[in-house]
């Protein structure tokens, strides 16, 4: 800018910045996230408080958390790279449930690499040359350290209970983790790989410890049986309908009756009571035993299926009815002309239990045996919302699980063995690219040094040792986090899932190289609003 | 920053790494604010604790020392106390009782993981050691523990007694005490049942009179809700055959939008005497079933029933009581045997429900209630009608009351009792010394730290007494180790004795329950390293 006038080429508003400063701010974003996450890695990783600022009406709701994809989820951030970075966050999360918070660390240990490269004046490009070559030796580690077990069936539910505790060891439930992945197992083991996550009910319910928690077979309701109906049914047929149960009105704008006499109202009263016992002539005439609906249900109509005997339940929500038709194989009815066709679902035993303070209503027995839920008790509602996204994480990498049957060891294992294979690529590739294989080695050994660092213990001699010991030949160490030693973790059943790790290290090294690449943000003015 | 915190404290504990200053802090933070909650209630624990005044943002005052309610009416902000208005809210479901001293133990917790803390423990490790500490507490509790019979009334009536004693109405406790347990008893399955539906006690609450005034009726009791008596309609009726409907006397009216058109005034007069023969039509079907009492059901789209059917009702000696809410109508169908009818045509005899008695009592005020008893409802439910001579005592005898049916129901749930008067936590706290000693490592500190944490219940109770409390503690200490581990402090006759033989006794569940979620709770808090500000 030697005093000519640059030429306006942007919006006035708008800003860009290139080359060096562009890079930086990139890098400075995304390890600023990563490291926000960081010290939630792991089985002594620590929570976070996220307290939400705007919205006063919600008194400021607050949650405590642990779960890397919420964590990053609610954070506001106003960096491209780090908005990159909770987006592959967010990816993990919808494709496998969990390592939400592994892939935005390593993530964030690829660019810290980088940075050092770069200041080497290495140029990015030979940098994501380097690491597409560190990437496909590691992964191809990866997937032949895995282990198949699913021929032996005995075997494959404890790889499912192990690698359901290893998960719950970095979660809330740690202390009743072998509680929650007994439950978790059999709750997916339910499901017959359907993968089907509407079968299994989460209820929260505020009171007694994390140790009352418990499955229950079948499906369960949080809402009332109407007054006056039997109480308890047994092989009953259900039939599930969205349909109003208030009053038909007619669906015309402005629709008006006009009379001169009372009696005359009194007719129209009466004729709109008729219609109604006509819908619920119809509806009987299916013969149901239980009769739910999605919308509320005045008292005549009510009183006229309870006459007959029928179990009424009404003002079941949306997603009620929706996994209750699911469950009960029945479809939901909004008219009901045909009762031939309709299809009614059908349930064993639907009866009311108290939970805490609360009646449910409890369908066992179901069509789809698959159905269960899980009920959850803890002393507060952040406890409970915690336990649930816990659970959630649990239960998707079971699924994710089942379909795959291949398990890793845990414990750093893997991290460590892919980071000695892409080592030892290094020293047979020519050119600056070794160097950055190099460096992807370095941030693969950074994750397990950070779970151990979270734990209080001493990283850098933990870490050596356990490479040492692999590199040695004893294939199944690992870092046992409760003792803070290297361990077989063949004994401890210390487990994880290859696609959970696959998709971490896929996701996180494209991440990077995104990020690596980009030499220029531009910022586009704000869009104006009318009138201003 | 963080990398030159981690060079600082590099090698204090083992050579590991020392949290970053920024987490110190945040935890600091955190575990004053909690704190600063659990020092506010502490006053209120114990029979002697004090009471608090609350003046809510509307300016209406409530005055009560029951933890749980003091919390929720406090409008804390920061995330960390909230968890203990939390645990606090937890206790009350669960337990009913003890609402504060689970906020109290919380707090002392906190304080005690501070000084581990301080030491150089990582908070994991504290964490860990609270859980085995918690462990070891529960299994004392067990051991503590005496049976206890559902058969045998005074001893559940003195149990009660234990919870009422530290509330403003304590000195109606005779009264309110047998009233909880007979309501409990009377309906509940002695031999199976594991869980009471506190719904199926109803209690209404009615100004004037002296707690005193309250009784337990075995049936239903209407408050403001008034009873016609307009044109000399009935106010008592013997035998009472009850109708439960949820239709409407007065003019029809049709879901969709109606306008009766006047052409002339002949025509007026024809539509009063319409809907006069209407209303007089609905009215004789309602007699003829032989009902006597109607309880009528509010309706928001119409009138339920109109000063005619008033009226006409009174004629026939049909006694009237309006505007129940649809959510009474199950309890109500249930006591009364009485099916809900949504349409004349469907009223008949059979439906029909059954008392001895449908009284309206004059009450001092200018508000009557209505009474119904002698309900066939075998033992399903009771109601129970609460007086006092003003609101705020009306509102805390209603919570006193929550808490006895509580603390009956705890009983029910898990039965067993223990002793009160601090002597569960006296015991903790030994036998957690004693435990500590056997083990090493971080566990060893923590177990003994929290077994020293619990000793601040004993110390408070005897604070808010007005006793010497170090001497206290000290005293209760020796006799615990000297075997007599039933021993706490008799705030009432300031002094030291075996609890049981004073039949001062709580529901093992209480105990257990504030053990437990004290101890989930602020391992939760010691695992926050940040607050993040979030949408």
């Amino acid at each position: 800018m030697v005093g000519n006038v640059l030429p306006n080429v942007f919006d006035e508003n708008a800003s860009a910045d290139a080359g060096e400063l562009a890079r930086m701010q990139s890098f400075v974003g995304a390890i600023a996230v990563a490291d926000l996450v960081k010290t939630t890695l792991g089985p002594k990783g620590m929570d976070k408080i996220l307290q939400s600022i705007g919205d006063p009406t919600n008194k400021r709701a607050i949650t405590v958390t642990n779960d890397g994809a919420t964590i990053l989820k609610s954070i506001h951030v106003d960096n491209p790279a780090a908005k990159i970075l909770i987006d592959i966050s967010n990816t993990q999360d919808a494709e496998v449930g969990d390592g939400t918070t592994t892939v935005a660390v390593l993530a964030g240990e690829f660019l810290r690499e980088a940075e050092k490269l770069i200041q080497q004046k290495i140029h990015p490009q030979i940098i994501i040359q380097g690491w597409r070559l560190a990437r496909d030796v590691a992964l191809k580690t990866l997937r032949e350290a895995a282990m198949d077990n699913s021929a032996d069936e005995e075997a494959f539910k404890r790889d499912l209970k192990n690698i359901a505790m290893t998960t719950l060891s970095s979660k809330l439930l740690l202390h009743d983790r072998e509680h929650f992945a007994t439950l978790a197992v059999n709750a997916i083991l339910r499901l017959k790989g359907s993968g089907n996550l509407d079968y299994i009910k989460i209820i929260k319910k505020t009171g007694g410890t994390l140790g009352d928690s418990f499955l229950a077979d079948g499906f369960i309701l949080e809402k009332h049986i109407s007054t006056g109906c039997p109480r308890i049914k047994e092989n009953a047929k259900v039939l599930i309908a969205n349909t109003p149960m208030d009053h038909d009105k007619i669906k015309i704008f402005g629709s008006k009756v006009r009379v001169d006499s009372i009696m005359k109202v009194a007719d129209i009263e009466e004729a709109e009571k008729q219609k109604m016992k006509k819908k619920i002539d119809k509806i009987l005439a299916h013969k149901p035993d239980v009769f739910i609906n999605r919308q509320l249900i005045y008292n005549y109509p009510e009183q006229l299926l309870a006459e007959k005997g029928v179990m009424v339940i009404e003002h079941a929500d949306f997603d009620g009815t929706e996994r209750l038709a699911a469950v009960l194989g029945a479809d939901i009815l909004s008219t009901f002309d045909n009762p031939e066709v309709a299809k009614l679902g059908t349930c064993a035993r639907i009866e009311e239990i108290m939970i805490g303070e609360d009646k449910v209503i409890k369908f066992s027995g179901t069509q789809a045996g698959e159905a269960c839920s899980i009920v959850l008790r803890g002393s507060g509602s952040h406890i409970l919302d915690e336990a649930e996204r816990s659970l959630h994480d649990v239960i998707c990498v079971l699924i994710a699980a089942v379909k795959n049957h291949r398990i890793l060891y845990g414990g750093g294992n893997s991290e460590i063995r892919m980071s000695l294979a892409v080592d030892e690529l290094s020293k047979s590739v020519k050119g600056k690219q070794a160097l950055a294989i190099q460096s992807y080695a370095h941030a693969l050994k950074q994750l397990p040094t950070i779970i151990a660092d979270n734990a209080g213990y001493d990283s850098a001699e933990l870490v050596q040792n356990l490479r040492s010991e692999i590199y040695n030949g004893k294939i199944s160490s690992g870092l046992n986090m409760f003792k803070g030693i290297v361990d077989d973790m063949q004994t401890l059943g210390v487990t994880e899932c290859l696609r959970v790790k696959e998709q971490a290290l896929l996701s996180a090294s494209e991440a990077a190289e995104l990020i690596l690449r980009v030499d220029e943000i531009i910022r586009c003015a704000p869009r104006r609003r009318e009138g201003q | 920053m963080s990398e030159a915190a981690k060079f600082q404290g590099g090698n204090k504990d083992m050579g590991a790494r020392m949290d970053s200053e920024k987490t110190k802090d945040i935890r600091m933070t955190n575990i004053i604010a909690a704190k600063a909650i659990s020092d506010v209630v502490r006053t209120s624990l114990g029979p002697r604790g004090m009471d608090k005044m609350i003046q809510d943002s509307k300016g209406e005052v409530l005055i009560t020392n029951d933890g749980a309610t003091i919390l929720k009416q406090m409008e804390v902000v920061h995330p960390t106390a909230k968890m203990l208005v939390e645990i606090s809210k937890a206790q009350d479901i669960e337990a009913g009782d003890g609402t504060t001293s689970v906020v109290v133990m919380a707090g002392s917790f906190l304080k005690a993981s501070q000084e581990l803390l301080a030491k150089g423990i990582h908070p994991s490790a504290i964490s860990d050691g609270f859980q085995v500490a918690l462990t070891k507490a529960l299994e004392t509790i067990d051991g503590m523990a005496q049976p206890v019979d559902l058969n045998n009334r005074d001893q559940l009536i003195q149990n009660a007694i234990t919870s009422l004693s530290s509330k403003v109405v304590s000195q109606h406790s005779d009264l309110l005490a047998p009233m909880a347990v007979d309501a409990v008893l009377r309906i509940i399955d002695k031999e199976h049942d594991t869980n009471v539906d506190l719904r199926d006690i109803h209690v209404s609450k009615k100004l004037g009179g002296t707690v005193d005034d309250s009784e337990l009726i075995d049936g239903l009791c209407f408050v403001d809700k008034k009873a016609s008596h307009f044109a000399g309609g009935p106010s008592k009726i013997k035998d009472a055959k009850i109708g439960l409907i949820q239709f409407v006397l007065s003019a029809p009216k049709t879901d969709l939008e109606n306008n009766v058109v006047v052409h002339d005034y002949t025509a007026m007069d024809r539509i009063l005497k319409e809907e006069r023969k209407y209303i007089l039509d609905l009215v004789k079907r309602i007699s003829a079933t032989g009902c006597n009492v109607i309880l009528m059901q509010k309706s928001i789209l119409r009138d339920a029933l109109n000063d005619l059917a008033l009226h006409f009702l009174a004629k026939k000696n049909i006694m009237v009581i309006k505007d129940i809410d649809r959510d009474q109508i199950d309890f109500i169908s249930k006591s009364l045997r009485a099916i809900p009818v949504a349409h004349i045509d469907h009223f008949t005899t059979e439906k029909l429900g059954y008392a001895k008695l449908v009284e309206e009592v004059a009450t001092g005020g200018d508000r009557k209630i209505v009474k119904v008893t002698g309900c066939p409802n075998e033992g399903k439910t009771i109601s129970i009608l609460l007086r006092g001579s003003n609101q705020l005592v009306l509102d805390e005898a209603e919570r006193s009351l929550h808490d006895a049916l509580c603390v009956v129901r705890a009983l029910v749930k898990r039965r067993a009792l223990v002793p009160g008067g601090a002597a569960v936590e006296m015991e903790i706290a030994r036998n957690l010394q004693e435990y500590s000693r056997t083990i090493y490592g971080t566990d060893a500190y923590c177990v003994r730290a929290y077994g020293e944490a619990l000793e601040l219940i004993p110390y408070t109770l005897a604070e808010n007494a007005g006793l010497d409390p170090i001497n206290f503690v000290t005293e209760l200490r020796n006799r615990h180790i000297q075997g007599e581990k039933f021993c706490g402090i008799n705030a009432r006759r300031n002094t030291i004795t075996n609890m049981l033989d004073e039949n001062v006794v709580q529901p093992a569940l209480v105990s257990i329950s504030a053990l437990t979620l004290s101890t989930e709770c602020v391992r939760m808090i010691l695992k926050i390293d940040d607050i993040v500000l979030s949408r």
